[in-house]
């Protein structure tokens, strides 16, 4: 009911937006444009992380050990708790048939309590549904919906993606009771991709068929990787005999091998993550969709999408705040990806250029407010003792207290 | 002339000196006002288990005097107090069931504190009456958002009610909720321990290891906030947030062999056996940090018993004597102080003994522990009835529920003097929420006293009931009850019948079956209070201001669950599949039937086979022809054939013709 009030809402400012444009000229549409392509220059300023695991009942441990191991990897390399988006579709933690309370491990040795102290879960139990899902990844919220259970993800953002339960040829079962569809993945993602909720975007998907669950995407900017191929079973990595059920899918359990040898400085790329895993290991072969990715794997960080690692930026002078376009400026100096974009560019950097000079023509005319000013504070700092300045201050305040009272009389 | 213009400035400058004065003063009391201060309550129980009761309240002045800025008090707190003007609000997350008969139910905390299995919310707005209901389920969010739980689903107005006297009295801005199968785990602890200035990382609260508290048989967390604030008449105290954690531990970590003279005795604990941690000094931002170690009455009884029976010479009570070490049992810490329950009903007062957590330190940890050196066997004090709730009734059409009483031994001893009077009645108030899909048919309302049937009229004196409406609201039931007090059993009964849900409303594991809330039974002449020795120093301490406290027993039934008519869930598909095959069969073979040429098809297989065995006749046809020297015939074959067919068929075509004509010939005549 609600969701088709939000769809009936939706194709109303549709429309509004249709008359809007039409009464509007050809420049408006020229101006639009031109926010998009900058939309896709903006730096990566932040990262996400939604972190899934979609089964429930006891047997399904591995699958919540598999989401937490993930959950603490990315928290490990920097990404803070309100930035991730944690959902367990059951209790296995404090689930009656648990020998160790409150304690979720991931490896039959017990060393590594993955529940932790502090752990933060969004959505949890029942509310661990498709229509959940897909609200998080869209933004598509009631309005009573507190700030820790949304994604609040921008067009700067990186986000992980990582989904890991039953499924099979383009599905992902919920709850033992709903699917989520590739088609409703890739619909999701182009409504991210067209509200600006992302830059990139990694998908990982640990089922069996994993890779069909991301045939359908389309949008610019999302890379996918998935255990194994169409046809294939993902496999658990082993049972644990005092928890007496398997701990961990293989997938994950070499992903995380991979991600223990590194610390949040370590440079290693996407292709060496990618490269790691061995079919004979994992008895399914890892697939990965590049196609809609523009950058080169390996020269991508797995930092930029598993930890939090900011690129910096050198400016110059200081306490002046980088305003976003001559960001996009910077980015020029970094491989272009593609000839059609650079025209884009230019046009970008002249109108840079353009709202500098605007800039200059206005100090020009407050120039002689600010030379007086800028005097002033010549003065200032000429005079060495700050405290018998202070103290002549003083000294003056009465008499002028007293002229302005007298004056007021 | 110039005189009056510097009086005037004179006059200005003392104000303004003065009117910062003040302001400085007030900003200082209102830092002074916040304060903090942390409980940890330790008993023995009966069943060779520990009650651990933490207890922490922080309190900030009203809001005027420092904006909305705290210096202990947790914002987000005082932040959900602004915006959903709450007045009183508690939220518990429980797990496990307090076991009413062995742990008592007579005292403050089993009354306050022991809480319905999962999720249980109530709060009082100060909003227009009908802003209440957007204010609950705005409230429900932020806090599902607050602690990590889907407290979201008491949002849908299927879940919560609106009670009017039988909770507790309030003025229609009441709504209660419960879920009753809402885990409990470390997620939900984590925020409610970061609401405490000094987190689990000092103080009492760092004893607070998950694992050791997940592993005891109830635990129980609770947050309760009151608030002054849009008051008007009332003395404003600003809001004050009281946290509290109940847990029943296991008091034994490790499992040896027990000799049978042990096993008589109660295990000896401490706190490292218990939490695996100790207390290495106080919460310095707490005003007050102690420990408490309570032991009720029934066990001093049966130690004050022992220490007559042993040391008949030496005289004294267990109170005031060498308090460390007694012949029941020893501390391994001197208690500050002892205090002893002021009145009680029996003779043997209840014994709490205080520790300064304050003076110790990493160096010098605190580690309580009990050492028992003689058996003792004792029993806690119980709620005058003993309430339990049943499903009747069997298959998935209808059922009845039914809430029975037993009268306890205390009830025989509170009321001994009064049974001699003849209209001594017992109050007892029901309060229970029904799901919508279980119809409770309140017409059938029975009430057995001392297992015989009673008019509704004489044993009910007071009774509110508002049917669940399907899909819209629960059904709630709210009775005063007033049984005779001699009896020694009674039950009411109710009927209803099992309703159906939309496919849709079905949770992924409904084979499980459905529950029913938890009903709260209290007895409202009774109250559950420990008045301790009148001490000056008493009033700082809030968890004995909690037991002081004038509140009535309260305790709180099993849940019930239902099972419903669940569908099978893979039915449609085998449905599908079935009936897809059956016509899959029909049409097939209809087709085949239909369009299908028998005798064309058999030609043609004749011909091949005719193909396939001509070949080597052909073969030496051919060669034959080359041999003569004339063209191979075989072509004609087909067309004599065929013009062996189209005369055959003309054939036919004159043969019916004929009798066609041959009809017409003698019919016509």
């Amino acid at each position: 009911m609600h969701c088709k009030m939000c769809t009936l809402f939706d194709s109303m400012a549709v429309l509004m937006l249709f008359l809007v444009l039409g009464s509007s000229n050809f420049g408006n549409c020229m101006a639009s444009s031109s926010l998009l392509s900058s939309s896709e220059s903006t730096m990566h300023t932040n990262n996400w992380a939604v972190l899934v695991c979609t089964s429930r009942f006891w047997f399904n441990y591995r699958h919540m050990a598999n989401t937490l191991s993930l959950y603490r990897t990315v928290k490990r390399l920097g990404i803070p708790d309100e930035r991730i988006i944690l959902m367990l579709a059951d209790d296995m933690a404090c689930n009656a048939r648990n020998k160790y309370p409150a304690q979720v491990f991931n490896n039959e040795n017990h060393k590594l309590n993955l529940y932790g102290d502090n752990v933060e879960v969004d959505y949890r139990g029942y509310e661990v549904t498709v229509e959940n899902f897909l609200r998080v990844l869209t933004g598509r919220h009631e309005t009573a919906v507190p700030r820790s259970k949304r994604l609040l993800s921008d067009e700067g953002s990186h986000i992980l993606l990582y989904m890991t339960g039953h499924g099979g040829d383009e599905f992902l079962k919920f709850q033992d009771s709903e699917e989520l569809q590739s088609h409703d993945l890739a619909d999701a993602v182009k409504q991210m991709k067209e509200k600006h909720r992302f830059k990139e975007l990694l998908i990982m998907v640990d089922t069996c068929q994993a890779s069909t669950l991301f045939s359908q995407l389309q949008s610019p900017g999302v890379l996918a990787i998935g255990s194994s191929m169409k046809g294939e079973n993902s496999y658990s990595h082993h049972l644990d005999s005092d928890v007496g059920v398997s701990v961990v899918d293989r997938f994950t359990f070499y992903t995380l091998a991979f991600f223990e040898r590194l610390n949040m400085y370590d440079n290693a790329s996407l292709s060496s993550l990618f490269n790691s895993y061995d079919p004979s290991m994992l008895m399914s072969t890892a697939h990965y969709r590049t196609d809609l990715y523009q950058r080169r794997l390996d020269e991508v960080p797995v930092t930029n999408f598993f930890g939090s690692v900011m690129e910096t930026i050198h400016t110059d002078s200081a306490y002046r705040a980088l305003p976003r376009r001559s960001s996009a400026g910077v980015e020029v100096k970094m491989p272009s990806e593609q000839s059609a974009h650079n025209n884009e560019r230019e046009m970008l950097i002249d109108s840079n250029i353009a709202n500098q000079s605007s800039g200059f023509k206005t100090e020009d005319q407050k120039g002689v407010l600010t030379r007086l000013w800028d005097t002033f504070g010549d003065r200032i700092e000429k005079i060495e003792d700050v405290d018998s300045f202070v103290s002549y201050g003083l000294f003056m305040m009465p008499p002028i207290l007293l002229l302005f009272s007298w004056l007021s009389w | 002339m110039a005189v009056l213009p510097f009086r005037r400035v004179f006059v200005f400058f003392f104000i303004l000196c003065f009117s910062l004065f003040y302001a400085s003063v007030a900003l200082g009391s209102g830092i002074d006002d916040e304060e903090f201060s942390e409980e940890l309550l330790l008993r023995p129980l009966p069943d060779r288990k520990v009650l651990s009761h933490f207890q922490f309240r922080s309190r900030a002045p009203p809001n005027s005097s420092n904006g909305r800025h705290h210096h202990l008090f947790p914002k987000a707190i005082s932040q959900l107090v602004q915006k959903f003007r709450l007045k009183e609000m508690e939220l518990s997350f429980t797990q496990g069931r307090w076991n009413y008969d062995l742990w008592g139910g007579f005292d403050p905390i089993s009354s306050n504190n022991a809480k319905p299995p999962g999720v249980e919310l109530w709060a009082v707005f100060d909003v227009p009456q009908h802003h209440v209901d957007s204010s609950w389920k705005n409230l429900t969010h932020a806090l599902s958002g607050l602690f990590c739980a889907s407290i979201n689903f008491l949002e849908s107005s299927t879940t919560y009610s609106a009670p009017d006297w039988g909770f507790r009295p309030a003025s229609g801005r009441l709504r209660y909720g419960t879920l009753p199968r809402e885990a409990v785990c470390t997620e939900n602890l984590t925020p409610w321990l970061k609401l405490l200035p000094c987190r689990d990382k000092a103080g009492v609260a760092a004893l607070m290891d998950r694992p050791s508290i997940y592993k005891g048989f109830y635990h129980s967390q609770r947050l309760h906030l009151t608030s002054t604030e849009f008051d008007s008449d009332d003395v404003d105290s600003g809001i004050v947030l009281e946290q509290t954690l109940t847990v029943v531990l296991q008091t034994n970590g490790k499992k040896a062999v027990l000799t049978s003279q042990e096993t008589k005795l109660q295990p000896s604990w401490s706190l490292t056996t218990m939490f695996g941690r100790k207390i290495n000094g106080r919460c310095v931002l707490a005003k007050s940090s102690n420990v408490y170690l309570q032991l009720d009455r029934g066990l001093v009884a049966v130690l004050n018993n022992l220490q007559k029976e042993n040391e008949i010479s030496a005289p004294g009570n267990l109170a005031y004597e060498a308090s460390r070490s007694n012949h029941g049992f020893e501390l391994s810490v001197k208690p500050d102080r002892v205090l002893e329950e002021a009145e009680s009903q029996g003779k043997n007062p209840s014994v709490l003994y205080e520790f300064a957590v304050g003076k110790y330190s990493n160096s010098e940890s605190f580690d309580l522990g009990l050492t028992w050196k003689l058996p003792v066997v004792w029993s806690c004090q119980q709620a005058p009835l003993s309430a339990s709730r049943f499903l009747m009734g069997s298959g998935n059409e209808r059922g009845a529920i039914a809430i029975s009483w037993k009268s306890s031994q205390l009830s025989q001893q509170l009321l001994h003097p009064d049974v001699i009077e003849e209209n001594c009645k017992l109050q007892v108030n029901v309060f229970q929420v029904v799901p919508w899909y279980i119809k409770v048919y309140y017409h059938t309302l029975q009430v057995f006293v001392d297992e015989r049937l009673e008019a509704v009229s004489d044993i009910v004196e007071k009774i509110r009931v508002s049917p669940s409406e399907d899909k819209v609201s629960p059904g709630v039931m709210e009775m005063i009850l007033k049984f005779p007090c001699g009896m020694k059993s009674a039950a009411i009964t109710l009927e209803f019948d099992k309703g159906f849900l939309h496919i849709d409303e079905y949770p992924p594991d409904a084979n499980q079956g459905f529950d029913i809330p938890s009903a709260l039974i209290s007895y409202p002449n009774f109250h559950a209070s420990i008045q301790f020795v009148e001490d000056k120093s008493l009033d700082k301490s809030p968890i004995l201001a909690k037991f002081q406290e004038k509140s009535s027993v309260r305790s709180y039934t099993e849940v019930l669950l239902v099972p419903l008519t669940t569908p099978d869930f893979s039915m449609p598909y085998n449905v599908i599949t079935i009936t897809c095959t059956v016509f899959a069969l029909y049409f097939g073979s209809l087709l085949n039937v239909l369009r299908r040429r028998v005798g064309e098809e058999e030609r043609l297989l004749k011909s091949k086979a005719a193909k396939k065995t001509g070949q080597l006749p052909q073969l030496l046809l051919k060669l034959s022809a080359k041999l003569r020297g004339r063209s191979l015939e075989t072509p004609q074959s087909s067309s004599t054939s065929s013009s062996f067919v189209s005369s055959k068929l003309i054939l036919k075509v004159i043969l019916v013709a004929g009798l066609a004509v041959a009809w017409q010939f003698y019919f016509a005549s």
